[in-house]
């Protein structure tokens, strides 16, 4: 029981941890997503809302640099 | 939603944690569980649910018949000849009436009559065999009767396999319902290698080799020479291959963290020596469904050769008929009912081979038989055949050299020792959770990493 909810709890954290070095792919996703509604402006907001705070940061998009890395190395892409 | 998104991995994400904050209580679990699942189904498209809910309320009704002896096999009877006319009103109704259109001509069926076509509903052939199981099991006493539709309802409609299999059996399904099992080490550590196993064969083997190999020759086999053609057929075979033993994967990973295990779906299978021995290991789920649900009852192996090969002939084109409706599918699945028929002939006539060139065949056989699977249509299957005759023409060689690693790479997975996964499974078990958890997270984000932008459906979802 403990261990599952560290097993998840990391996961979590490295989604969080994801998304705050890769840019705004999370950004894109969100306006992909089908209209649900009502619910889709208050949801669009809160993301584009934590994409500013995160922007503010100034982190660097390490999933962009990850990306051209391997598919540079690759040849893939 | 697909498993390679990121749309999915946040839904997992939700559905993991709910999952483990209900696992208090077996009736909340459960509820989350078919909660997420509809939520899973209906971004597909909302009007999708009134049919999966409704083949389940029929097989739910059906199950509790089966306690009635009056009522049983009326009940049985009718409920799959519901649920099998479900099935061919959404996923053949539009291939019976071009066919007939054409066969017509200009008559009444030629007008337009668009606004008759149905659209197909994501997975429906993978629920309706798993709604078809729970009435046959229930009515074989393999399995209990269920009066809670929750019960139906979560084994049918369950996200990790609704979409595109593994086809699980309501004997296997049903008793993991009823106690809420916390995911251990070593199921942790089988989720995290199968998830980034189908990861990999999925978004960098499959969705590489059709991009960059197979979707270029079959789409222009005219312009193909023979080498074109050959490394364009083989790179289906791995693709198809990686593309839905990866899903399978995938799915069998993700249920795992749930506390659910699923069969193996996929065996190695291009090393099978035999076109039986094949389908022993491809899409195991389907085939032993269609052993015990339609060759058997049609009369198996008793009988005469001739009753025999009737009955493989019939239950291997409904196989091909079942993948998809469409000519090209059920040549498929005849010739591979040919195939197996006549290998039985050989075998009684004690015709021996080397296990390496029965290996080779079988390979070649199967590889060949993907033509007209992957090529859509009879026109494109003999353009495709018609490119093996020619030296003249555009070749794909020279490839990316990383393309042909990934075409010997999805071979090796066929030939690699089995006990490889198990191995770094049991070490894996060994580590902390919250390694196991980095484990995947990393290994998630090189996948993403390493695809290509956007992302290829799964090729089963067609069917």
């Amino acid at each position: 029981m403990q261990e599952n909810r560290v097993f998840n709890a990391t996961l979590w954290a490295s989604l969080f941890i994801m998304w705050l070095v890769s840019g705004e792919a999370f950004l894109d996703w969100a306006f992909t997503m089908p209209d649900i509604g009502r619910l889709d402006d208050a949801l669009l907001g809160l993301v584009a809302g934590a994409e500013n705070a995160k922007a503010a940061l100034g982190l660097p998009d390490m999933f962009q640099a990850l990306q051209a890395a391997i598919h540079a190395a690759t040849g893939l892409g | 939603m697909v498993f390679p998104t990121l749309q999915f991995v946040l839904f997992f994400a939700l559905v993991l944690g709910l999952n483990a904050a209900a696992s208090r209580r077996l009736a909340w679990r459960n509820a989350v569980l078919i909660a997420a699942s509809y939520v899973f189904y209906a971004a597909w498209d909302v009007r999708f649910l009134a049919l999966i809910m409704f083949v389940t309320a029929i097989a739910w009704a059906a199950g509790l018949a089966q306690n009635d002896p009056r009522w049983a096999r009326a009940a049985k009877i009718g409920a799959i000849v519901v649920m099998l006319g479900v099935l061919a009103a959404c996923k053949y109704f539009n291939f019976f009436f071009v066919s007939l259109q054409q066969l017509l001509g200009d008559s009444v069926l030629s007008r337009d009559l668009a606004w008759l076509r149905i659209v197909l509903p994501v997975g429906i052939s993978f629920y309706v065999f798993q709604a078809i199981s729970y009435v046959m099991d229930v009515s074989r006493g393999e399995a209990a009767a269920r009066r809670n539709p929750g019960d139906v309802a979560l084994y049918i409609s369950f996200f990790p396999q609704l979409v595109a299999g593994p086809i699980v059996r309501a004997a296997d399904f049903l008793p993991q319902i009823d106690r809420v099992i916390r995911p251990d080490a070593a199921m942790r550590a089988g989720a995290v290698v199968l998830i980034l196993s189908g990861l990999f064969k999925k978004m960098v083997v499959a969705n590489y080799l059709s991009v960059l190999l197979v979707d270029p020759v079959f789409g222009f086999p005219e312009m193909q020479n023979a080498a074109g053609a050959l490394l364009g057929v083989v790179g289906y075979a791995v693709q198809i291959y990686c593309d839905f033993s990866g899903y399978s994967d995938i799915a069998i990973g993700v249920a795992l963290l749930l506390g659910f295990r699923f069969r193996r779906n996929f065996n190695q299978p291009y090393r099978a020596t035999s076109l039986r021995d094949f389908w022993r290991r491809w899409h195991i789920s389907l085939s032993s469904w269609i052993r015990d649900y339609l060759y058997i009852p049609l009369g198996g192996n008793r009988g005469g050769a001739v009753r025999r090969t009737a009955v493989t002939l019939t239950t291997m084109t409904l196989a091909g008929l079942w993948h998809g409706a469409g000519w090209t599918f059920i040549l498929w699945g005849a010739l591979h009912g040919l195939g197996i028929a006549v290998e039985r002939r050989l075998a009684l006539l004690q015709f021996r081979r080397p296990a390496l060139v029965a290996g080779a065949v079988v390979f070649a056989f199967v590889t060949l038989l993907w033509i007209p699977f992957r090529a859509g249509s009879i026109q494109t299957t003999l353009e495709v055949l018609a490119a093996f005759t020619r030296s003249q023409g555009i070749s794909p060689v020279p490839l990316p050299v990383s393309v042909l690693v990934l075409l010997a790479l999805g071979l090796a997975m066929n030939w690699l020792p089995v006990g490889w996964r198990d191995r770094v499974e049991v070490r894996l078990s060994g580590w902390p959770p919250m390694a196991q958890a980095g484990v995947l997270a990393t290994g998630t984000a090189i996948m993403f990493a390493t695809a290509q932008e956007g992302v290829a459906p799964f090729i089963y979802f067609q069917f």
